[in-house]
């Protein structure tokens, strides 16, 4: 017999081998291969993506990933952008920012979703990395142009500051002066959020016109149309750009100056903004429609013949954000033009009118299933719905990964048959078997449970409002879908039993939110008590949950795997379930760092 | 393996805690197909889910949501809390249901401007609540300069304490022995905040400051 010889390669020829590795979850891989590869590799781990911010301490990630250049880091649960999240409830980045300005004084890149970010952070993040490069602001709030000017200030080499729809403290547009004239290195920004009447356009076009590889620019709504032809003619290379009101008063330039601007740019694929419209000034994009492939009209009131103008203008379409003004008719018109879509999101225009004001109905989407066979992603509000809608669509797009509907009326079932609307959402599980997130909506029982849990083996996102009848819906969901990393469920009767028989469940997943469902003080005790892994937490503003009896149910409750124990900055109207025995932060919490760092259940998933 | 070791979860992977009924007896199987054929293949234990889920789904009763009233009955405006659950759920008259339908705060009403006149930016398109600042001066016994601070990001006195020492550079002793947190409230008052509850201290301050014992 042959002695195998034991080949081994110098450190530096796998992390060079390694650098072509990018994917947080073949990085996990490798580092699980042997002691040597985790140790090589954990050193040359450039960037880090973090689902939950309290899911881990900075101080761990540091200790791990010494040599950090870019992170992303998540905060708030998303349940958040629908107010369900009380003010003050948490998710500051400051302690990261702090311990990282020590630890990674060359990191480039910083990606925040729903976190809180306060003018001293982005004070010190000017102050702290040299070599800063991207700021991506998703969602957040805290913060003022003040901190604004000191990233523009401090940051020489910044190549993306993107604020999308955060919430800023509007203090003054005068923020952008503070750009030096030596910077020109932006290739992107995004100050769409942005309120103010102000912003101090004399800088940003100069700014624009210094910067020659600025590739996406989104204004806010405060710039009007007239200033728009003199930007795009300063930067003819812009491949997205966000409009800011398109509205001025009717002077007969205006138009021609516009369309011969929007004609000079050759690289344009994605427009956005649109607020205020005026139909007779769209025609200036005809230039570029045909080379678009995103479109957000999504705070465009325009109505269905000007929006059916428009769209059809567009064959290389794969992205289209509208209102429901679009309307049915729209959306034949758009299935008929856009043969290359990919996603559609329709948002309504009247989310609290009882009766509906446009006629966009469940054949909008039955059209748009039909006639654009790459259609993967859909986020649609409207009034009705049928299963024999829902099953055609789930049979004409076998590719969907993201499917979203929202009737707008709580438990509304099938308007032709009075029925449940379980077999048409059973219909899309079964057929879409790549299906990743599902939000549901309308009349549901226990049964449509059953058909995700058998599956949807894909899903890892899963959002559930008003529907089923028991915990046995619940268990289904959470012994069934072996993919699921984030469940939310509101106004749902489950209860104790589903969560505690399914609590090791909790563990493989980034987090559960139930908000007014009828799961107990007593059932939250003893999961945080139970599971050490796991932080339990209750969110009460009207008064303590233990100053009630145990049975009684808790308002909101969220719950997510964390290997550094419960959080400190909780305010006072959440309570976390105490665990019994200490926190032990060994070696071992090291390998469940990449559950968590990464998110991906690939572990659990092999064993 | 060290692997197995370290991702040891609790032995049966689905072992329920404190709990004895139904799901604990079916928990091992593999999940069946649907309950609509036969139940093929499925265990004795199946039929048991197949009686539960046979149960004919009862109306809901409405969870009741928080509204600023503490009881619905009470309010005049609402002449329509006897009526159906679906218009009582949509009350156009208030608020409705807190985050329903799910569409983003700042997204909730697109605002239909006239087209002939000049688009003046809004000043905040963006949270439909009034977005108060919710900065406040604080100020230190013995020193000129006021400074700023974000309430908002702080949840209790302690956050607030320490963001206080850092800014001014006292220590944690020296805080503990010579200063105390006052405030004015709305009135005019002055107030010690340690007397009062985290949440009645942010409403009601206009600023801070930092008194020596």
């Amino acid at each position: 017999m042959q002695k195998k010889r034991a080949y081994s390669f110098p450190d530096e020829v796998l992390e060079h081998v390694f650098s072509f590795i990018q994917s947080g979850k073949d990085r996990n891989a490798v580092s699980m291969v042997c002691k040597s590869w985790y140790e090589i590799e954990r050193w040359c781990r450039r960037k880090v993506f973090i689902g939950n911010c309290y899911a881990v301490s900075p101080k761990m990630v540091i200790k791990r990933f010494p040599e950090v250049r870019s992170i992303e880091l998540k905060g708030k649960p998303h349940f958040a952008d629908f107010n369900l999240v009380p003010d003050g409830w948490g998710g500051y980045v400051l302690p990261w920012i702090v311990e990282m300005a020590g630890a990674y004084p060359w990191l480039e890149e910083i990606r925040l979703k729903r976190m809180v970010v306060t003018d001293e952070s982005l004070e010190l993040i000017a102050k702290s990395f040299k070599n800063f490069k991207v700021l991506v602001l998703f969602s957040c709030e805290g913060f003022s142009t003040d901190g604004l000017a000191a990233i523009a200030a401090g940051c020489k080499n910044l190549r993306e500051l993107d604020l999308r729809e955060s919430d800023v403290d509007d203090l003054s547009g005068h923020w952008l002066t503070h750009f030096p004239e030596t910077c020109t290195s932006l290739v992107s920004l995004n100050i769409s959020c942005l309120g103010s009447d102000e912003v101090s356009f004399s800088a940003l076009e100069r700014l624009v016109g210094r910067c020659p590889n600025l590739r996406s620019l989104r204004l806010n709504r405060a710039v009007s149309l007239d200033k728009i032809a003199n930007i795009l003619c300063l930067a003819p290379q812009l491949v997205d750009f966000g409009t800011g009101n398109y509205t001025t008063e009717l002077q007969p330039d205006v138009l021609s100056n516009l369309t011969a601007a929007f004609s000079s740019c050759k690289e344009l694929k994605s427009l956005s903004g649109f607020w205020d419209v005026v139909p007779a000034y769209l025609p200036a994009l005809y230039p570029v429609c045909s080379r678009l492939t995103s479109l957000n009209l999504s705070y465009a009131t325009i109505h269905s013949p000007e929006i059916i103008k428009l769209v059809s203008h567009c064959p290389s379409l794969q992205r289209l954000l509208v209102l429901d003004y679009i309307e049915d008719s729209g959306l034949e018109a758009l299935a008929s033009s856009c043969k290359d879509l990919q996603e559609l999101r329709v948002f309504p225009s009247d989310p609290f009118g009882v009766e509906p004001n446009v006629s966009l109905t469940e054949k909008g989407l039955v059209s748009v299933s039909l006639g654009c066979p790459k259609l993967q992603s859909v986020l649609y509000f409207c009034r009705q719905m049928t299963n024999a809608a829902l099953v055609t669509i789930a049979q004409n797009c076998p590719n969907f990964t993201r499917f979203r509907l929202c009737i707008i009326e709580p438990k509304t079932a099938d308007y032709l048959t009075g029925e449940p609307l379980d077999v048409g959402f059973g219909a899309i599980v079964e057929h879409c078997k790549d299906l990743r997130r599902l939000s549901l909506s309308g009349l549901l029982t226990d049964r449509v449970f059953e058909y995700i849990g058998t599956y949807a083996k894909k899903l890892e996102m899963l959002s559930v409002a008003f529907a089923g009848d028991s915990d046995l819906g619940l268990h289904h969901v959470l012994s069934g879908c072996e993919s699921l990393r984030k469940l939310e469920i509101r106004d749902c009767p489950f209860g104790d039993k589903a969560i505690l028989a399914n609590a090791a469940k909790l563990e493989t997943m980034r987090s559960l939110w139930m908000s007014s469902c009828t799961v107990s003080f007593g059932a939250c005790k003893l999961l945080g008590q139970k599971m050490h892994r796991l932080n339990v937490e209750v969110i009460d503003e009207t008064e303590p949950p233990c100053s009630r009896l145990e049975s009684c149910p808790v308002d909101k409750l969220y719950v997510y795997r964390s290997i550094s124990g419960p959080r400190s900055d909780m305010p006072p109207f959440v309570w976390t379930m105490d665990e019994e025995g200490d926190n032990n932060s060994n070696q071992k919490d090291f390998f469940f760092l990449d559950m968590f760092v990464r998110n991906n259940h690939y572990i659990s998933n092999s064993l | 393996m060290e692997l197995h070791l370290g991702l040891a979860l609790p032995t049966n992977p689905f072992s329920p805690i404190g709990y004895e009924g139904p799901f604990y007896t079916n928990v091992n199987t593999s999940n069946g197909s649907c309950s609509s054929g036969g139940g093929a293949g499925g265990s004795k234990k199946r039929r048991g889910f197949d009686e539960e889920t046979r149960v004919v789904p009862k109306t809901l009763r409405l969870l009741l949501w928080k509204t600023d009233q503490p009881d619905d009955e009470d309010d005049p405006n609402d002449l329509d809390n006897s009526s159906s659950s679906s218009s009582a759920i949509l009350k156009n008259d208030g608020e409705g249901l807190v985050g329903w339908p799910p569409v983003k705060a700042w997204r909730k009403k697109p605002r239909r401007h006239v087209h002939n006149g000049r688009g003046r930016g809004r000043a905040n398109n963006n949270r439909m609540a009034a977005s108060k600042s919710t900065y406040v001066k604080v100020k230190m016994e013995g020193n000129a300069i006021a400074r700023k601070i974000d309430l908002s990001v702080h949840g209790s006195f302690e956050s607030l304490s320490s963001t206080l020492m850092r800014m001014f550079n006292i220590t944690e002793e020296h805080w503990q022995k010579s200063f105390k947190l006052a405030y004015q409230d709305r009135e005019g008052d002055w107030l010690l905040a340690e007397n009062v509850p985290w949440r009645t201290f942010t409403r009601s301050l206009k600023c801070i400051k930092l008194i020596r014992r």
